[in-house]
């Protein structure tokens, strides 16, 4: 994250705070002031988490079982997860390899000079695009009436003869992709940075060429911030709702399918499957998180 | 328009210096051997570069010719690029009564999780810079948790709660808690770097030591110097508000994005222009969100990553 | 035996001439040390030399070879960044056999040829660790065992020690030279610290702006500087408003001074004498006719340095003295300077405005 500038002294008092209480009650104090972020925290974060994994665990009757979390592979659910994983993966390759390139664009060329900050801009917006309005973009671009579709169509290539649709996984790949390349972008920029032309200098000047500095030096260095990339987009696609729902109606992928057990006030009676749906979701985050957190104190390491 | 999904795209809004501006005159890496590298080394990021440019740009002119344009695909020709432009779909929209009910309600969200979060986090992030810093990074931490936790599977947990809770769910305003939570990632880190930026500890011993009390040294001291990280923070909350799909349609809430879905349903033209102005605003708002920040220094940059 | 030449060689950046006409003979074994403020044109000369830019106009020749175009990988010098060049990915003995493995050196001939320079540099423990993990000093050694790894013609310094602390900075210098001398290799090192210039070359270029202004040893440049611009850069200098007496004599605000350095200009023009702090002397008063008070004395160990205000135009000079002859003398203590014109410099008033920047 940015840089955590720890105040090393502890939590002395700004203030004057009597000198004579004991340390211990004088930091339990402070901990009070805390209570009212924790407590939001709790309640309104911890515990609807909690309680999607307790009625994972637990059914109707109370009774605990892993049956739910073992069920949400089967049948449909499971053509979900298959769904969601592919995808996922396919966005986030996709995402990596342009946002990449696209940061490696943005750092290379030096001309215009403005062009670099405009790229940064641009995607700090664009990555938070997204949602409702997304997906009426591409289907107006790319939909069975979309222009896009036109154009193509008159250039001899019909899209939907060969299988496209918005809600197939190219489909959603390439919608994913507006919001995905950006943000790749923001993360890798400071790593791009971090490549520094001593390295490139040195190793032609040892003898290498352009092929032997990125083979050698360049994507090693870069492959933490790859992946910790890659494990991002991974995770950000895979929990994507608002666009899927806008796209279509079918529950094809994860999400969307956890929605189909809550919506409204209807009871389904299978909510517990919905519930344990969402448990695997929290794990996968989690499991990703982690993961990128990891891979990018790596990075961070080789970075001076 | 906001997405909460791409929530982990929410303001990445990286200060350009925070990268490092390349320094003087530097020089070009040494060119490599043999004409066809040299010359993808060149083309390359530019072709890379373009490429992206159509990619990014074409979904939005493709959104407006869709609403503002009156000509259906099937029978668009080449020769017609430039007729029959009107903005009578965006008028309907703008009429549309669901749709202005949609826009005040995500309004008044947006103003109330703004001051929600304030009212939250302002003291928090100051008490934690001043009497706990050793838990600032437990604090950052927890943050991040939000990330770990995405809407659809937040909202599945509020769901648990919902018989109990039903005297609580049935106000619109049950979303606001849950919006300060999915926008607590960014307005942390907001204001944290606008704090960290100041030297607090200083300031408050300055307005302590000259006999103001706690609230005048908060209203007076404090928060006009945090005016640019308040500013941002708000934003961002606004950007995540306006957006915000999942949560609201599932607990069956009129805002925004739920009405504006619906009214594509029976409207899609003037639902796509509405859709295409939202986009404007939102980027309108981030932009200039980006300008700000950026002059302030990479202090108060709000990379959340 | 390998030389390094640069012959008119000339580089533009855009409107900024960094290059005017570089002529510059590096001989064999000798350690040339190229000095000048930042500007100057001097880290120019010596990525043209490595082949990160290529000159204008003008040639580079290595040994007789030109290499003027030849691309920076098919060079065979080695270089030493100013800092960071290491390689973060790779251990330390990765990093020295680096140039080998380009040259498709066999491995066991690799091994044997970076235990040999990490014995060179006092480095051999560390062979497995990675950059992060080791000292700036320690990281220069490494890079300078990877330059000196694949047996360049040539070696090239960029501000090697710039980044490092006083102390490392002292020792690495020292050993640098130790291995230059040990291996007798060309080289060309670059620097803006003039202390490292003298102290370690055989010959030092000072430089201004794009061009060489003197090129001699170290005592030479500095007990005999060529021009106003070398004679202030290269350690300090008192400048006093005199008046031309004649061919070997000028007058300092009533006072004669001899100094060879009166020749060549026309009597009475208007010069400014520059004399070395060590060539003046402080004397009670009444013994010369420049008189003053004693502004300040700054203990430096073995020498003294004392600050005069002269009362006639009120300037400041500064004398070194021997501390053991400097005792005596309190501030405000009235004095009079008496200066050695030998190793003067004079500079004539109005060619100042012409004079490029002095910038320090």
């Amino acid at each position: 994250m940015t840089d955590v500038a720890l105040n090393a002294v502890g939590g002395r008092a700004a203030g004057a705070a009597p000198a004579a209480s004991a340390p211990k009650a004088r930091r339990s104090w402070a901990w009070l002031g805390l209570v009212p972020f924790l407590a939001f925290l709790l309640l309104f974060l911890i515990v609807p988490a909690i309680s999607v994994f307790s009625k994972s665990l637990f059914d109707n009757n109370g009774d605990f079982g892993f049956g739910a979390l073992k069920n949400a592979f089967t049948g449909q659910n499971l053509d979900a997860f298959s769904f969601s994983v592919r995808l996922s993966a396919l966005s986030a390759l996709i995402g990596v390899i342009i946002g990449t390139l696209l940061a490696y664009a943005a750092t290379t060329i030096r001309r215009p000079k403005w062009l670099r900050t405009v790229v940064t801009a641009f995607s700090g917006v664009a990555a938070n695009l997204g949602g409702v309005p997304l997906a009426f973009a591409f289907l107006a671009l790319l939909g069975r009436q979309g222009i896009g579709t036109k154009v193509l169509e008159g250039l001899g290539i019909d899209l939907y003869g060969h299988d496209f649709a918005l809600d197939s996984i190219w489909g959603f790949a390439t919608v994913y992709s507006y919001f995905n390349i950006p943000l790749m972008v923001l993360i890798t920029l400071p790593a791009i940075d971090g490549l520094k032309t001593a390295w490139r200098e040195a190793c032609a000047n040892l003898g290498g060429t352009s092929f032997t500095y990125w083979r050698r030096v360049g994507i090693p260095v870069l492959t933490p911030s790859l992946l910790g990339g890659f494990l991002l987009l991974f995770a950000n696609s895979f929990s994507a709702y608002a666009t899927a729902a806008a796209i279509t109606t079918k529950s094809s992928i994860v999400p969307l399918r956890i929605s189909f057990y809550f919506r409204g006030d209807i009871s389904s009676g299978e909510e517990q499957l919905g519930f344990s749906l969402a448990a695997w979701m929290i794990l996968i985050m989690i499991v990703c998180m982690g993961l990128y957190w990891f891979l990018r104190k790596r990075a961070e390491r080789w970075r001076t | 328009m906001m997405p909460v999904e791409p929530q982990f795209g929410l303001s990445p809004l990286v200060d350009p210096e925070l990268g490092g501006p390349p320094t003087g005159p530097v020089p070009m890496a040494p060119a490599p051997v043999g004409k066809p590298s040299k010359w993808i080394g060149k083309i390359g990021p530019v072709v890379v570069l373009l490429v992206c440019l159509a990619f990014f740009a074409l979904p939005l002119l493709a959104m407006a010719r869709f609403a503002f344009q009156q000509i259906p695909v099937i029978t668009l020709r080449w020769s017609d690029i430039f007729s029959r432009w009107t903005l009578r779909f965006v008028k309907q929209g703008l009429d549309d009564q669901p749709l202005r009910n949609g826009l005040w309600l995500s309004l008044k969200l947006v103003l109330a999780t703004v001051a929600l979060t304030m009212a939250l986090l302002l003291p928090t992030t100051l008490w934690v810079h001043l009497r706990l810093p050793k838990l600032r990074s437990f604090v950052e931490f927890l943050t991040v948790l939000p990330y770990v936790i995405p809407p659809i599977a937040l909202v599945a947990g509020i769901v648990v709660v919902k018989d109990n809770a039903r005297w609580f769910l049935n106000s619109d305003y049950s979303l606001v808690p849950f919006y300060v939570v999915l926008a607590l990632p960014f307005t942390f880190r907001s204001l944290d770097a606008g704090i960290r930026a100041l030297d607090v500890k200083t300031l408050v011993d300055a307005s302590r030591s000259l006999g103001a009390g706690w609230g005048t040294t908060l209203f007076r001291a404090l928060i006009p110097n945090l005016r640019a990280s308040i500013v941002s923070s708000s934003f961002l909350t606004a950007t995540v508000v306006l957006g915000e799909f999942t949560i609201a349609r599932v607990l069956l809430k009129r805002t925004l994005p739920t009405e504006l879905y619906t009214f594509q349903q029976s409207n899609a033209f003037a639902g796509t222009g509405m859709a295409l102005l939202i986009l404007l605003v939102t980027t309108l708002l981030l932009l200039i969100l980006t300008l700000v920040t950026r002059k302030r220094g990479a202090a108060q940059s709000i990379t959340v990553f | 035996m390998s030389s390094l030449s640069y012959i008119s060689v000339r580089k533009t950046f855009g409107p900024t001439v960094a290059l005017e006409s570089l002529d510059l003979d590096v001989r064999n074994g000798e350690l040339i040390s190229l000095l000048g403020p930042s500007g100057c044109g001097k880290t120019t000369a010596l990525r043209i030399a490595a082949g990160f830019e290529f000159a204008d106009s003008g040639a580079m020749l290595v040994s007789g070879s030109d290499i003027t175009r030849t691309p920076a990988h098919k060079r065979n010098m080695g270089m030493v960044f100013q800092s960071y060049s290491l390689f973060p990915n790779l251990t330390v003995a990765q990093n020295v056999e680096f140039g080998l493995r380009t040259r498709k050196v066999a491995s066991g001939e690799r091994k044997r040829r970076v235990g040999e320079m990490l014995e060179l540099v006092q480095l051999s423990s560390l062979d497995n660790r990675y950059a992060h993990q080791l000292s700036g000093g320690q990281q220069q050694r490494v890079a300078l065992a990877r330059a000196l790894a694949i047996r360049p013609e040539v070696l090239l310094l960029d501000e090697p020690l710039s980044a490092l602390d006083a102390k490392v900075r002292l020792a690495l210098r020292d050993e640098i030279r130790r291995i230059q001398t040990e291996l007798g290799i060309t080289t060309l090192i670059v620097t803006h610290d003039q202390e490292e210039a003298l102290g370690i070359a055989d010959r030092v270029g000072v430089m201004s702006n794009g061009r060489i202004e003197q090129l001699a040893a170290p005592s030479e440049v500095y007990s005999r500087p060529s021009s106003a611009f070398v004679a202030r850069f290269v350690g300090s200098m008192n400048e006093l408003p005199a008046t031309i007496r004649g061919a070997d004599a000028v007058d300092v605000l009533g006072t004669v001074i001899l100094t060879p350095s009166a020749a060549g200009h026309d009597a009475g023009t208007e010069v400014l004498l520059l004399v070395r702090p060590e060539d003046m002397v402080v004397n009670a008063e009444g013994v010369t006719g420049l008189v003053g008070s004693v502004t300040s004395t700054t203990f430096q160990g073995a020498a003294t340095v004392v600050g005069v205000r002269l009362d006639v135009i009120d300037s400041l000079v500064h004398a070194h003295l021997a501390s053991s002859g400097a005792g005596h003398l309190a501030v405000g203590q009235r004095v009079s300077v008496s200066i050695d014109g030998a190793r003067a410099v004079t500079e004539r008033v109005d060619s100042r405005s012409e004079q490029t920047d002095v910038s320090v």
